[in-house]
């Protein structure tokens, strides 16, 4: 019995990782059709800024907030600066956003020193049998949920959400029905900033503070959104994130973490071979076999 | 010589779904060598699942396509070409960034330039100035250019998507000579194409589609006597007649 | 009429129309560059013409990645896990092999290339015959380079010893030069060695571009599917320039391990994977020349900025890439070329 709520647990944080590493970029391409290749530095700036706030005596929570609030806003300056002028060079975008990365992380190295105070992991641990559980993953757990609710409810029940739908199906059709496509595109951006500094504050706690964080999250990031796919954002983040970490855990567990991430690599070029458009693209198949049947 | 008693592209019960759309309901059609066939019907009749279909850029879901006996239902695109479809598209897709010469060389370098393709480059006036960017092209010019490419290749049958689509009246006409011209070289070829005019002009053989189905076949003067075929061109077909 | 030429492919490398530098003033140029490197030795010092030799060994690299992305539109940003790749196995086969250093050598040159080609071709097989979205390619390519250096990393251990060579993680693993008889390629030899294989790489890469194969690799990047159905196995042509770029990687990385006779996980690290990438995107990525010049002047600056201690280099190079990016995203050789010709134009008017 408790081996499994071990292994769920594992399961779970895994899960929970990939999908806080992953969420922010899935909302930039999904909508976009943009990769924001700075997304590690966006999670690595969220972090910095709630290690600052924490240590300046705010509590973790306002600190998240405040985190995910101040890149959200910085995101929204560098879509107007930068980004903007690559919408339908999704290469260039790709390129010019790598640009930023090297940018920001060697900008704060220079500025913040090669450490920055870590926080202290917030909540105890729960213990069941010979394991014991830290809460604060299973609050991250809750999170994930809580944000996924979040942006089904933001794009499927809102004004904004409608738009957005109408602008990622055909941008010059939404255009032409009087929807502001560059301001859906600034939200979008701005949105997707302010998941990765939110993630990044929330991931904080659990590892160490440095300029060149935001390399660690790359690789499982990436590889979420690759076998995700972009053909329905929520769908994909939830499909990608539990089969990766169903693959990743017991690798891990085996056979130590460097191991899992290469069981995350070998899966998404199996996975991409099998569905070329991801995960999410399982579930726009079985509809049409249906209908066919 | 072409040999008319000879099949050379067969298509077997093909079917296609799209969801709850029934894009093509068991198509059997069939084109003898040295044919020149339109297929037409309105919009939203089937000619692009088609033509996807015949290409290969779609593929069936049941049924079967052979090229001269041979079948190439399991085949990809360029699998097909090889086999000796030549093929192009309804919206231009000549290579922008090219010179004609770049674009040409493209569709194929090497070997002797077969003879359909030079008699049509000539025809078209496509022959001189081929360092000119394709960009200098009238659209019609580049409609044409796309056939030659298509040529160069040495195709047993010719696959045009809406060849005339866009072009003026003197221009429809000089495409459809061309094109007969092409077709009593010997060239079989399959025009889909929704100019009435255009298929007027130049078929030999007319396949109607129609939801998906084929509706009816026969000469341009048959198919243009029959009421319920022009009562769908109208718009005017009710379930009873179909 | 487009029958009749069958050119020589030499000749198609000077002439042919894609690249910049295909006139007589353009040749004359390049033969002035190449007579300065030549040259250059006679008034330099073993020192210096090392250090120019390595400003020179990444172009190899670039003009790989300008084929594949300039060219074909398949963008890499794990280039450097091919260089990284043909280095390690390089000084795995020729570090065991000390006994006859001209076999080691012969050996580990062959045994290098031959590993970056083949894992470019697995790794490619999985990309590009899954037909997958343009940007998926760099993302995966980066993944590869970052999870290789992530691998090296962990081999600090004596489990990672092959043979008596020890790979030997963040400590690094140490490479014999290259080695003919009693000729050791080092200095001046190692220089001009570096000199001819990018002469050889660039004219090799001139022809490719300008022949058929060329042509259907630009096609492809201009529509893929207009290209397929001319009758090309698209994802072939893709998988073939990806093994290309990557042996082309993986000769920048041969002449990187000779060059220093040592290397460390890091140069397949983020920051390392990100070089390759402005080289190109900062020079013109869909030409060959522009390429090569500025690979060279971008790892001199670079180099000059970095030994002299400076931590800004990253982000000059960063700067430098995402202002290319906005302003002139064709690249500053060939904008600055257009500018040329527009001043000259004026110039003539009045």
């Amino acid at each position: 019995m408790a081996e499994i709520v071990s292994l769920l647990y594992q399961f779970g944080t895994n899960a929970a990782f990939l999908l806080l590493a992953a969420l922010g970029l899935i909302v930039i391409l999904g909508m976009m059709n943009i990769i924001n290749l700075a997304h590690g530095e966006f999670m690595m700036l969220g972090a910095y800024a709630a290690s600052a706030a924490v240590h300046r005596g705010l509590p973790f929570p306002l600190a998240v907030l405040l985190s995910a609030v101040a890149v959200g806003v910085f995101g929204i300056v560098l879509e107007r600066l930068v980004v903007r002028h690559f919408y339908g060079r999704e290469l260039g975008a790709l390129v010019v956003t790598w640009g930023i990365s090297l940018i920001l992380s060697q900008g704060t190295l220079i500025a913040f020193g090669p450490f920055m105070a870590p926080i202290a992991i917030p909540g105890g641990a729960l213990t069941v049998g010979v394991y014991s559980f830290s809460t604060y993953w299973l609050f991250l757990m809750a999170i994930c949920v809580v944000l996924l609710a979040g942006l089904g409810w933001l794009y499927k029940a809102t004004e904004f959400g409608l738009q957005a739908r109408a602008t990622m199906q055909n941008a010059a059709m939404a255009r032409a029905l009087g929807i502001r496509v560059e301001r859906v595109y600034m939200i979008t951006f701005g949105l997707g900033s302010a998941l990765a500094g939110l993630s990044g504050a929330l991931l904080a706690p659990t590892t160490s503070i440095a300029p060149f964080m935001g390399q660690q999250f790359v690789a499982p990031a990436f590889i979420t959104v690759v076998v995700g796919g972009g053909a329905s954002v929520i769908g994909g983040a939830i499909g990608s994130s539990s089969l990766l970490s169903l693959v990743e855990t017991p690798v891990s567990f085996l056979m130590g973490s460097f191991w899992g991430s290469i069981a995350l690599l070998v899966t998404a070029l199996v996975l991409i071979r099998i569905l070329p458009n991801g995960v999410s693209s399982l579930r726009l198949r079985r509809r049409t076999r249906g209908a066919r049947g | 010589m072409p040999d008319p008693a000879k099949t050379i592209l067969h298509a077997i019960g093909l079917q296609k779904r799209f969801g709850g759309v029934v894009a093509a309901r068991d198509v059997d059609f069939a084109l003898t060598e040295g044919e020149l066939r339109c297929v037409i019907g309105p919009n939203g009749a089937g000619k692009s699942t088609f033509f996807a279909l015949l290409a290969g850029i779609q593929p069936p879901d049941a049924g079967r396509i052979e090229l001269e006996g041979e079948d190439i239902t399991r085949l990809k695109p360029f699998q097909r070409v090889r086999k000796g479809l030549g093929l192009t598209f309804q919206t231009n897709r000549t290579f922008h960034a090219m010179t004609l010469r770049q674009n040409l060389d493209t569709a194929g370098r090497g070997g002797e330039e077969p003879a359909p393709f030079r008699a049509a480059l000539t025809a078209f006036g496509l022959d001189r100035g081929l360092d000119r960017p394709v960009t200098a092209l009238a659209h019609h010019e580049r409609q044409w250019l796309e056939i030659c490419m298509a040529l160069r290749g040495r195709p047993s049958v010719l696959l045009l998507d809406e060849p005339t689509a866009g072009m003026s009246p003197v221009e429809t006409r000089r495409t459809s000579d061309v094109l007969r011209e092409l077709n009593s070289g010997g060239l079989s070829i399959i025009v889909v194409e929704h100019d009435i005019a255009f298929v007027r002009a130049t078929a030999q053989m007319v396949t109607v589609l129609h939801q998906g189905a084929i509706f009816a076949e026969g000469t341009m003067a048959e198919i243009t006597a029959r009421e319920d075929v022009r009562a769908i061109y109208l718009g005017k077909v009710r379930e009873e007649t179909a | 009429m487009p029958q009749k030429r069958r050119p020589n492919p030499l000749r198609a490398a000077f002439t042919g129309p894609h690249d910049i530098g295909r006139t007589p003033p353009g040749w004359a140029l390049m033969g002035l560059i190449l007579l300065g490197f030549l040259l250059y030795p006679a008034t330099a010092s073993a020192f210096s013409a090392t250090n120019v030799a390595y400003y020179l060994l990444n172009i190899p690299m670039a003009l790989g990645l300008s084929l594949l992305w300039g060219y074909g539109g398949i963008l890499s940003f794990g280039q450097v896990a091919f260089f990284a790749v043909a280095g390690y196995v390089y000084g795995v086969v020729a570090g065991n092999m000390t006994a006859d250093p001209t076999l080691g050598s012969i050996l580990g040159i062959l045994a290098g290339l031959g590993a970056a080609g083949l894992l470019a071709l697995i790794f490619g097989y999985f990309i590009f015959y899954a037909r997958v979205a343009a940007w998926i390619v760099p993302i995966l390519t980066l993944v590869l380079a970052l999870l290789l250096s992530t691998f090296l990393g962990l081999t600090a251990g004596s489990a990672w010893k092959v043979g008596d060579v020890a790979l030997g993680g963040y400590n690094g693993m140490n490479i014999p030069s290259l080695q003919i008889g009693n000729f050791i390629f080092q200095d001046y030899a190692f220089y001009y060695l570096t000199v001819a294989t990018v002469v050889l790489c660039f004219i090799g890469l001139r022809i490719r571009v300008n022949s058929h194969r060329g042509q259907v690799l630009i096609a492809l990047r201009e529509d893929p599917l207009r290209t397929e159905l001319l009758g090309y196995d698209v994802r072939l042509e893709q998988l073939v320039a990806f093994v290309i770029a990557a042996v082309l990687s993986g000769i920048s990385g041969l002449l990187y391990v000779t060059w220093g006779n040592y290397i460390t996980p890091s140069v397949t690290s983020l920051a390392q994977a990100s070089l390759p990438v402005i080289w190109v995107a900062v020079g013109g990525r869909d030409s060959l020349f522009a390429v090569m010049i500025l690979t060279f002047l971008l790892n001199q600056l670079t180099y000059v900025l970095s030994s002299a201690g400076n931590q800004y280099a990253l982000i000059i190079t960063g700067v430098l890439l995402v202002a290319v990016m906005l302003f002139a995203p064709e690249g500053l050789i060939p904008r600055l070329i257009e500018l040329g010709r527009k001043a000259l134009r004026l110039k003539e008017a009045t």
